[in-house]
C-alpha cells in the first residue's frame, strides 16, 4: 500500500503493462556504433541518465527496503523469469520450466555457459543456494525475503542447468514469487551463510559488485548516484547503451527541473500531474497510462473498535459514504484528469485479475442522505447527524508524504460533500510511520477513518493478503478480518488452474466491495517523462524502472 | 584566580549540558509516535514474526531504562551504534555526511557573516541615508523569506544554468581531474550556499547595525572625532571592534549549527549532507542515526558556546563570572 506504507509497496511495485519492445522502436545511427535489427539500425552507446526520488538504502538484498535497491538487484543479479510490458512472465536466467501434475514440483532449465562478471560460472547451483539460504534463515537474517519462498520445501540443482523447487502444497503464483528473488553468487555470499546467518546482514556488498545481470554496478555514492556499466559477460541480449546512471533527488521539483534543463534523460515515476503540461510544451516525451496504484478511504472494520465510533461498522453508513465521494471531481481536480475513478482493490491495469463487474459507485448525496436516514442517524444541531448519541464527526488520518502530493486536494473535495450529508471529517496529517502506528494502535480499536494509497503487485496474491487476519499488525490497515475471506485466500493461493483461481479472486474482490473496508477512490495514472533523444522506455507494471523487468534498460537506445 | 574559576565553572556547565542533551536525545525520538520497525517490517508477505525479529535485533524489546544504559555505555566507548536502516556504523555514515555538509554550509555562513558585517557597518555609518534604507530593507526582506521557498525559487530561476541537485556531476564513469572536479563541486554548491547566505545575512546586518549605532554614540568616538581622526579609522578601528562583541555570540551559535547542516537547503538541493541524513532518519525512526546526528549537533553548539564564553572573557576584562 501503499498505501500504506508505503513505501513498501510504493516502492516494490510490480507489474504491469506495456510498451513496446524497444527493439521495435529503433532507428538510426551513431554514438558508439550501430547494430541492425529487423531492417532498422539501432544506435549503440551512450549513458542514460535517470533521476529518482526514491533511494538505495542498502546493496544487501537481505537488508534493503527501498524500491530502487530492488530495481538495482533486478539489473545486476539474474532472476529466473521476468515480466514483459504486456505483463506476461517470460524467460530470463531460466529458459523454460515445467510443473509436476500435482503442482508441487517446479523444474527450471537455466542458461548454459553463463558467467558472473568476475568470470566464475553462473549455474543453477547459484539459484539453488539462494533459495535454500532464504529458507534456512527465514526466521532471522533472510526474513525480509521469506515471503518469496512460502511453502517451499527444497531447492536443488541436480546439474548445472537444472533447478528443482519443491513445495509442500500447490502454489498458484510460483513464477511471480521467484521473479522477485535476485539470484546471488554463491562463491561470494556462501562464506556469510554460516552459523545463525547473521553475517548475511552485516556484509555490505559494496560496489563494484560481482554481477550476473545485464549491468554491473560499478559505483555507488550514497544519496548521490549509482552507476551501472554494461556487463560483457551477460548471458542474454546485450544492452545498446554503455551504461546508465541513477541520480537521487529529494524532491520531484528538483528532479523535474533537472530533466527540463537537460541534466537528466528521464525521471522515474511519479511525475506530478502539475508538471505534465510544461514538460510537453518543452517537447519531452510524457506518457500517462493507466496506473496500478489506487487511493483509498479506509473505514475501521474491527468489530472490537471503540463504542464511540462503532457505527462505522454499519453497512448503510459505508454505502452512504461511498455515494458521497465525488470520484469524477477528484480525478478532474486532484489528478488533473490523469486517472480513473476507482472501484475494486485489484486495479484494472494489473490485468486479468481485476473483476470488471465491480464498477465505481455513483456520486449521489441524495442517496447518501437517504441511507443515513435509513440507518436512523437523524440530523442534529450544527448540521451534524447524531449516531449512537454523538455527532457524526470523524478524524481522517493521512500520511504526510501523500498529503503533500495530491491526497490533501482529494480530501478538500470530499470533506464539503460529507458536510452536506451531516458528517464532519477532520483531517489529521501524520508522517507515514506515525500514521500507520495510529491505525494499528490498540489493535485497531482507536482509529476511525484514514486515507492512503496502495501499489498492488501484478499478481493479486499480495493485495488480497493485506485483508487477511494473518496480516494484522503488519500490512492490514483496516482491522478487517473474516474467516470466509481467509479461506478463499488460501484457496486462490493453491489454485494452480488460472481460470479457477480467477473465479476465487473475483469472489474475494466482491466480498471486499460489499464489506467496504476500503472505498477505492481513484486509480492515478502512471506518468513518466523522458528526453526525446532516446527511444521510449517500455513501461512494465506502472513504470519503466522497477524490479519487474530488465527489458527497459536493455532495450533503450539513442534516437 | 579569576581565569581558572571562570573556565572551570563554564566547563562544568558545558559538561552538564552535554549530558542533559544526550539524555534528551535518547528519549526525544522514542516518545515520537511511530516505530522504528514499522517501515522495515513491511515487505511483501511479512509476518508479525519479522516485526518481532527486528525489534529483538535492534534491542527495542528491552525496557527503556535498559536501552538507555546500553546507549550511555556505548557512547562512553565512543560507539554510536549501527543504523537500523542500512546496518552500517553510524559514526562512519555521519562522518561521510559531515564531509559533504561542512564545505557548503561554511561557504554560505561565512559569506553571510562578511556581507552582514559589511552592510551593517555601512548602514550604521550612513544612518538615515539611502544606502542605509536599502541595506536594512534588503536584509529584512531576505531574512523574512522561508528558506525552502527561496531555495525552490532559485532552483527554478537558475534551471539550465546551474545544477538542480547533488554535489558533482554524477554520471562520470571515470574520475575527472582534480581541478575540474573542484570546479564541478563549486558549481553545484553555488545555489545551496547562496540560499543559506541570503536567508542568514540579514540577521548579521541588523545586529551589527544596532550595535554600531550604540558604539558610534559613545564618548570615546566623539573624542576620536574631536582629535580629528579620519572617519574611516574611527569606524573600523574604534567603533567596529567594540561593536563586534554581540556578534561573537551570534557567530559562535551559527557555526555550531554548521554541523547540523541546513536541513531544508540540503533536502531541496539534494545535497548529501548531515541535514539530509537527519531528515531521512526521522522518517525511518532510525534512532541510532538520530541520536548520533543530534549528539554531534548539540556537542558542537555547546562547545562553540563555551569557546564564545572564553572569547568574551578575553575580549571584555569586565567579565568575571
Amino acid at each position: 500500500m501503499m498505501g500504506l506504507p508505503m513505501s513498501g509497496l510504493r516502492k516494490h511495485r510490480p507489474a504491469a503493462l506495456l510498451a513496446a519492445a524497444a527493439a521495435v522502436l529503433a532507428v538510426a545511427a551513431c554514438g558508439g556504433g550501430s547494430a541492425s535489427s529487423g531492417g532498422s539500425t539501432i544506435k549503440q552507446g551512450g549513458v542514460f541518465r535517470m533521476g529518482t526520488s526514491s533511494t538505495i538504502d542498502s546493496l544487501n538484498p537481505f537488508i534493503a527496503f527501498q524500491s530502487d535497491a530492488y530495481t538495482t538487484f533486478e539489473y545486476i543479479y539474474p532472476t529466473l523469469v521476468q515480466y514483459t510490458p504486456s505483463l506476461k512472465i517470460v524467460e530470463n536466467f531460466a529458459r523454460s520450466w515445467t510443473t509436476s501434475p500435482d503442482g508441487r514440483t517446479w523444474t527450471f532449465t537455466t542458461r548454459p555457459n553463463a558467467k558472473w562478471s568476475d568470470g566464475k560460472p553462473l549455474t543453477a547451483a547459484d539459484a539453488a543456494w539462494t533459495f535454500s539460504t532464504i529458507m534456512k534463515f527465514a526466521d532471522g537474517a533472510t526474513a525480509n525475503s521469506a515471503g518469496y519462498v512460502a511453502h517451499m520445501k527444497s531447492a536443488t540443482a541436480p546439474d548445472a542447468t537444472t533447478l528443482v523447487l519443491t513445495y509442500s502444497q500447490p502454489v498458484a503464483n510460483v513464477l511471480s514469487q521467484v521473479q522477485q528473488v535476485p539470484i546471488m553468487p554463491e562463491h561470494i555470499w556462501a562464506q556469510y551463510a554460516t552459523g545463525n546467518g547473521k553475517a548475511l546482514k552485516t556484509f555490505q556488498n559494496n560496489a563494484p559488485i560481482v554481477s550476473g545481470g545485464p549491468f554491473i554496478l560499478t559505483k555507488y555514492t550514497p544519496k548521490q548516484v549509482a552507476l551501472f556499466k554494461k556487463n560483457p559477460a551477460f548471458y542474454g541480449p546485450k544492452p545498446h547503451i554503455d551504461g546508465f546512471g541513477l541520480q537521487f533527488f529529494q524532491t520531484t521539483d528538483a528532479e523535474v527541473t533537472a530533466l527540463k534543463s537537460g541534466q537528466l534523460d528521464g525521471v522515474e515515476v511519479p511525475v506530478p500531474p502539475t508538471s505534465v503540461a510544461t514538460l510537453k510544451a518543452a517537447h519531452f516525451q510524457v506518457r500517462s497510462s493507466p496506473g496500478v496504484a489506487f487511493d483509498d478511504f479506509i473505514i475501521n472494520s474491527n468489530p472490537q473498535q471503540q463504542a464511540s465510533h462503532k457505527e462505522l461498522l454499519n453497512p448503510l453508513l459505508r454505502q452512504a459514504f461511498d455515494h458521497a465521494i465525488n470520484r469524477q471531481a477528484v480525478v478532474a481536480t486532484s489528478l488533473l484528469g490523469h486517472g480513473q475513478p476507482g472501484s475494486t482493490i485489484i486495479p484494472p491495469a494489473t490485468g486479468q485479475w481485476s473483476d470488471p463487474a465491480i464498477k465505481p459507485v455513483s456520486f449521489s448525496l441524495a442517496t447518501a442522505g437517504q441511507l443515513l436516514d435509513q440507518a436512523g442517524y437523524k440530523m442534529g444541531p450544527n448540521g451534524l447527524r447524531i449516531a449512537n448519541g454523538h455527532p457524526m464527526s470523524y478524524t481522517v488520518i493521512m500520511p504526510s508524504d501523500l498529503a503533500s502530493e495530491y491526497l490533501n486536494r482529494t480530501f478538500q473535495i470530499i470533506q464539503p460533500d460529507f458536510k452536506k450529508i451531516g458528517v464532519q471529517l477532520n483531517l489529521k496529517v501524520l508522517d507515514p510511520s506515525a500514521a500507520y502506528d495510529a491505525i494499528l494502535a490498540n489493535n485497531y480499536r482507536n482509529f476511525e477513518i484514514s486515507m492512503w494509497d496502495w501499489f498492488p503487485l501484478t499478481d493479486p496474491d499480495f493485495m488480497l493478503s493485506v485483508l487477511t487476519c494473518n496480516s494484522f499488525n503488519v500490512w492490514n490497515d483496516t482491522g478487517y478480518c473474516s474467516k470466509a475471506y481467509d479461506n478463499l485466500y488460501s484457496e486462490q493461493s493453491a489454485a494452480v488452474n488460472p481460470a479457477q483461481r480467477r473465479q476465487v479472486v473475483y469472489q474475494m474482490q466482491q466480498m471486499i466491495a460489499s464489506a467496504q473496508p476500503y472505498l477505492v477512490i481513484d486509480y492515478p495514472d502512471s506518468i513518466e517523462a523522458q528526453s526525446s533523444h532516446w527511444s521510449p522506455l517500455p513501461e512494465v507494471g506502472g513504470g519503466s524502472f522497477n524490479s519487474m523487468s530488465t527489458i527497459p534498460m536493455v532495450s533503450v537506445h539513442r534516437l | 584566580m579569576r581565569g581558572a574559576d571562570y573556565i572551570i565553572k563554564r566547563g562544568f556547565f558545558a559538561l552538564v549540558t552535554i549530558y542533559v542533551a544526550i539524555t534528551i536525545n535518547f528519549f526525544l525520538f522514542r516518545v515520537l509516535p511511530g516505530n522504528a520497525v514499522t517501515d522495515l517490517s513491511r515487505v511483501p508477505h511479512a509476518s508479525p514474526a519479522l516485526r518481532h525479529a527486528l525489534l529483538t535485533e535492534f534491542g527495542l524489546d528491552k525496557p527503556k531504562w535498559e536501552q538507555y544504559l546500553i546507549y550511555l555505555k556505548n557512547l562512553a566507548h565512543g560507539n554510536m551504534g549501527i543504523s537500523f536502516a542500512n546496518q552500517q556504523p553510524v559514526s562512519h555514515l555521519l562522518l561521510a555526511d559531515l564531509k559533504n555538509t561542512i564545505p557548503m554550509v561554511t561557504v554560505g555562513t561565512v559569506a553571510a557573516i562578511v556581507i552582514g558585517v559589511f552592510t551593517g557597518v555601512l548602514s550604521a555609518w550612513r544612518r538615515g541615508s539611502a544606502p542605509d534604507h536599502l541595506s536594512t530593507n534588503t536584509a529584512i526582506f531576505f531574512y523574512a523569506f522561508p528558506t525552502q521557498w527561496l531555495g525552490l525559487m532559485l532552483l527554478i530561476l537558475f534551471a539550465g544554468i546551474l545544477p538542480a541537485g547533488g554535489m558533482s556531476d554524477p554520471f562520470l564513469f571515470t574520475a575527472e581531474p582534480f581541478w575540474q572536479h573542484l570546479g564541478d563541486i563549486a558549481k553545484h554548491m553555488f545555489l545551496p550556499a547562496a540560499t543559506l547566505m541570503l536567508t542568514a545575512f540579514g540577521s548579521y546586518t541588523l545586529v551589527v547595525r544596532s550595535s554600531m549605532l550604540e558604539t558610534l554614540g559613545e564618548d570615546y568616538v566623539l573624542t576620536a572625532r574631536a582629535k580629528g581622526l579620519p572617519t574611516r579609522r574611527i569606524v573600523w578601528r574604534h567603533a567596529v571592534r567594540n561593536a563586534l562583541l554581540p556578534l561573537v555570540t551570534l557567530i559562535a551559535l551559527e557555526l555550531g549549527f554548521i554541523v547540523g547542516g541546513a536541513l531544508l537547503v540540503e533536502v531541496i538541493f539534494s545535497w548529501p549532507g548531515i541535514g539530509l541524513a537527519m531528515y531521512s532518519a526521522i522518517g525511518q525512526r532510525d534512532y541510532p542515526m538520530l541520536q548520533g546526528g543530534f549528539l554531534i549537533l548539540t556537542v558542537s553548539v555547546i562547545m562553540l558556546n563555551f569557546v564564545a564564553d572564553l572569547l568574551y572573557f578575553r575580549l571584555d576584562p569586565r567579565i568575571s563570572t
